[in-house]
């Protein structure tokens, strides 16, 4: 996949000891900025799903995904397009378990009201 | 009427200082009434009454230099008797004595409350018998050398797990980790105290050389630890950490590993202590490490300096 400068022979991220080389400080930075973008894209093309809409994803969104996967590992960009969605849905939850209480609350007022 | 002129004759003796025209009896007899009304000297015995003059005497000259403050010394007089009875015994004195010493109270209190809670804390974590986490290992440090359970006694430990090909978790933990490792260091002063480890949970991808080239750009003071893929499983089934590791990896695969994303801060009997979670902030969990290690000097049990 070549997705690090270095990493476009065979093996090259292989470290002498065997260990294989993980991305530094300047290339993740280099990857969470495509990630940034990409999912900016997808934002302004109301798309949630980087991995269920992969096809619409890539054509609207042409020049940003192939930045996000030459700049990412391929586990990355699954990891990243996933955890997208897992945290909407969190927020999702979060927003109506909020909207759930607040309706609690105004009920138990109004009935609190009522029998006063 | 004839006991009050007789008190009367009496009091004029005693109250030559203050200028009572001789004049009349009647004359004589009211204002002295009107200063001394409240007296109990009716009631003296003929022996006490001497000394019972004098008091008098003393109440009407501090009449004129009456102060609010009442006086802490023995009251000699009847009159400090008196302002001291209309008083009670508050004053501006005892009024701020008391509240500095509940402040004082409320403050040494709460205190003691948290250094409690956070003793009982400790004690829980440490169980009955075996600790719930943490215990005894065996891995090897990025020179190659032994390391094992035994070598973070004596100091207080703080275990971060995590592999080196991690997305974004790991990253921004290990920067607040160098935070934490600065700010604690900086009050301790003490270098060998407060021991940061990293432990790989991907021991075939993190040799040595890539995690002290990996942990190098967080905090030269981190400790990174590896093993074989059993020794790696091995600790982190001690410190209840969730391993997901693949067995046998491909030469060239990639992968993630899932891993727990706290830092255990471990005492020096390496004793589990508490958790520093994603919710902590740098400030938050140095506080932390910092009250713990304040505890232990305090109580004065031993360190392991050298």
């Amino acid at each position: 996949m070549g997705w690090l400068p270095w990493s476009s022979g065979a093996e090259p991220n292989k470290a002498s000891d065997g260990g294989r080389i993980a991305p530094d400080r300047t290339s993740r930075k280099r990857c969470w900025e495509g990630r940034d973008l990409f999912f900016a894209c997808l934002d302004r093309n109301d798309i949630l799903d980087g991995i269920k809409d992969d096809k619409e994803a890539r054509r609207k969104c042409a020049k940003e995904v192939e930045e996000f996967e030459a700049a990412c590992s391929a586990t990355w960009v699954k990891y990243f397009k996933e955890k997208r969605v897992m945290e909407y849905n969190r927020d999702q939850t979060i927003a109506r378990i909020k909207k759930e209480d607040a309706a609690t609350v105004q009920e138990l007022k109004s009935q609190g009201r009522s029998t006063n | 009427m004839s006991s009050s002129l007789r008190m009367a004759g009496l009091l004029g003796q005693a109250t030559r200082a203050i200028a009572v025209p001789e004049s009349s009896q009647s004359h004589r007899l009211l204002p002295l009434l009107r200063t001394t009304s409240r007296s109990q000297c009716r009631a003296y015995s003929q022996a006490q009454r001497p000394r019972c003059n004098q008091n008098i005497k003393s109440a009407l000259e501090l009449r004129n230099n009456f102060s609010t403050s009442a006086s802490y010394a023995r009251a000699k007089t009847m009159g400090q008797l008196k302002q001291r009875n209309s008083t009670g015994p508050f004053s501006w004195k005892a009024a701020l004595l008391f509240v500095l010493t509940g402040a004082g109270m409320m403050i040494y209190f709460r205190v003691e409350k948290a250094r409690l809670e956070r003793k009982r804390i400790a004690e829980m974590s440490k169980g009955v018998g075996k600790p719930k986490v943490g215990g005894p290992f065996t891995l090897k440090d990025l020179d190659g050398k032994e390391f094992t359970a035994e070598d973070l006694k004596g100091k207080y430990s703080f275990v971060y797990f995590g592999f080196t090909h991690c997305p974004d978790i790991c990253p921004d933990e290990l920067d607040k980790m160098a935070e934490i490792i600065d700010k604690v260091r900086e009050v301790t002063k003490d270098d060998k105290l407060f021991l940061p480890v990293f432990i790989t949970c991907d021991p075939a991808r993190d040799s040595p050389e890539v995690l002290r080239e990996y942990l190098k750009e967080f905090h030269p003071g981190i400790i990174g630890l590896t093993g074989t893929y059993e020794q790696v499983k091995n600790v982190c089934k001690q410190y209840r950490v969730y391993f997901s590791t693949p067995r046998d990896v491909k030469a060239g695969e990639d992968y993630l590993v899932d891993h727990s994303i706290y830092f255990y801060l471990m005492d020096p009997d390496n004793d589990f202590v508490e958790c520093i979670g994603r919710q902590d902030t740098p400030e938050s969990a140095s506080k932390v490490i910092l009250e713990h290690i304040n505890d232990w000097k305090r109580e004065g049990k031993p360190l392991k300096l050298e």
